[in-house]
């Protein structure tokens, strides 16, 4: 790629025109790279997680599974701690549909909660390990801590009762002498 | 030779025109749009997304958020070599620039605040001769003071110990806020904006104010009001009615009773924890029931107008509440206003008859009240 002028790689226009296409080429890779709110997952995925999710812990006086944020813990963990697990994700969820539209002619997402109920059970038995995966990550997502995206509210602790953040005062404060305390 | 040096020049000239023009003209494209341009970044796309559903969606990013060419690089340099923390917080130094935000447009809560306790520095919390002589800092102290600072308390002050002289680390702390607005309140939450009702008096809207959250330092995340705990106390044996106000829950995370110290009459008895133990002011005695912010203003604390809220300006003694002997009228008082009692002073039983003749004879000779 010599140059004719000067002797040198590449003439000024030239750089400047490398340099153009490269900050374009960055900037579409960058649009491109993700879409919706999710770091790894993709909306459709995002629904099929959530239905199963919630026949794994539905709502009832507490939050779903999907509404205690569980599917944001999944995947920031999927997108950081458990890269392991991407694939089985990818091909479990893909599977998961196939089923779903083989028996009732629609993704899971779409179908009634007695017919996801049937679906996750399926799944269940027929493909364990991607069903036990998502049993842990939800279980893990429900009741750990809220500062991995999941236990939104701490919800799962207030339905154990417990407080949180606890209500801790500290004896070197007490504002009143009490003949109790 | 002279060619290369010219190239090498024009080629710097080039970089640090792309590094400074696109960086500025990435700050205009992603302030943009009320921060649709942020969220084209997709890291950022839940944050901007959640500001979206609460009453500052109208406001641009950096209306409220610092970005200074250090902040863009840094946030460059994450994005592209994908170190995006699992939960993305403000650093400490960012919360403290978002104070001067937050006072830009709320002038009033933020004069309101700074002549009130809450708004106490670094300096005057952790340096502080009174405190320190009798007591050792610890990292708990960072629960309810400084509760964002990204470091242990071995970070704030130095010396850690009952002698002193003491003086906070970071100078440029030193005079900041240990309690900013973000202690209390949250921006990237759920809530209506506020609308001008269809009745002139109205009981439209959140009875409690969406924002108001508590900012937990352990799990790096708010708690709205709604959500936090309103202990159980009781005075001896006797279980306190305690107002269910949800406001004043975000109060009891830092002004907290605490669990009966073993050996002590509560636990060997197996009563829970004590109105006045820890840092509890919950009232009991002729106030109990009521919340704190029936008497506290939200920003200052300051109690000044509160006694004409409810009470007439005579009492049932026939004696002006705000010059009774309590704390309101003197701190010194032996009788706390958050616990005194009508048996503090009437100590041989409350003169109901008396009380009454006394009310019906001021109220004949109060102008404009003789009817009741």
């Amino acid at each position: 790629m010599q140059s004719s002028r000067d002797g040198v790689p590449l003439t000024r226009r030239q750089f400047v025109a490398a340099g153009a296409m490269g900050g374009a080429a960055l900037a579409v890779g960058c649009a491109g790279t993700k879409q919706g709110n999710w770091d790894f997952l993709n909306d459709p995925q995002a629904r099929t997680l959530a239905a199963i999710c919630d026949q794994i812990i539905p709502a009832d006086d507490f939050p779903s599974a999907s509404q205690a944020g569980v599917l944001t813990y999944i995947d920031r963990q999927l997108a950081r701690h458990y890269r392991r697990h991407r694939n089985a994700y990818r091909d479990g969820l893909e599977q998961a549909d196939a089923m779903s539209r083989k028996r009732f002619g629609q993704d899971l997402a779409a179908l009634t909660v007695p017919q996801q109920l049937e679906m996750v059970s399926s799944i269940e038995k027929e493909n364990s390990g991607f069903f036990n995966l998502v049993r842990s990550h939800t279980l893990e997502g429900y009741y750990g801590a809220p500062r991995h995206g999941g236990n939104r509210d701490a919800v799962s602790w207030k339905m154990l009762g417990m407080a949180e953040p606890p209500v801790r005062g500290r004896a070197q404060y007490d504002q009143r002498k009490s003949p109790a305390s | 030779m002279k060619s290369s040096l010219r190239f090498m020049a024009i080629g710097l000239g080039v970089a640090a025109l792309l590094v400074v023009g696109g960086t500025y003209g990435a700050s205009y494209y992603y302030t943009s749009q009320y921060g649709q341009g942020c969220a084209s970044c997709h890291e950022m796309a839940a944050y901007v997304g959640a500001v979206h559903s609460a009453p500052h969606r109208t406001t641009g990013c950096m209306d409220c958020h610092e970005a200074s060419m250090a902040t863009k690089l840094r946030h460059m340099r994450i994005h592209i070599f994908g170190t995006v923390p699992e939960t993305i917080r403000l650093r400490d130094v960012d919360v403290l620039a978002m104070t001067s935000s937050c006072q830009k447009c709320h002038q009033h809560e933020y004069a309101n605040w700074h002549a009130g306790p809450h708004s106490a520095t670094y300096s005057q919390i952790f340096a502080d001769p009174a405190h320190n002589s009798k007591r050792i800092l610890m990292d708990d102290c960072l629960r309810c003071h400084g509760m964002y600072f990204n470091g242990s308390i071995r970070e704030v002050v130095e010396p850690l110990n009952m002698k002193g002289p003491w003086r906070v680390i970071r100078s440029r702390f030193a005079d900041q806020p240990a309690m900013p607005c973000m202690t209390c309140h949250q921006m990237h939450r759920e809530g209506a904006q506020e609308t001008k009702p269809a009745s002139r008096i109205s009981v439209a809207g959140a009875a409690v104010p969406d924002s108001l959250a508590f900012y937990d330092r352990r799990e790096t995340l708010h708690f709205t009001a709604a959500t936090l705990s309103i202990p159980q106390l009781q005075d001896g044996a006797r279980v306190v009615r305690v107002s269910q106000d949800p406001r004043q829950a975000l109060c009891y995370e830092c002004h907290a009773p605490r669990e009966p110290e073993a050996g002590s009459v509560a636990a060997t008895n197996a009563w829970g924890p004590q109105v006045g133990s820890g840092d509890d002011r919950t009232p009991i005695g002729v106030h109990e029931g009521i919340s704190c912010v029936a008497c506290h203003d939200g920003h200052n604390e300051n109690t000044r107008a509160s006694c004409k809220t409810c009470h007439p300006q005579m009492s049932n003694c026939g004696i002006d509440v705000e010059k009774m002997d309590t704390t309101f009228a003197n701190s010194n008082s032996a009788h706390n206003i958050h616990w005194v009692k009508c048996t503090d002073c009437h100590q041989h039983g409350i003169p109901k008859v008396k009380a009454v003749a006394a009310v019906k004879a001021k109220l004949q000779t109060t102008p404009g009240m003789s009817g009741f």
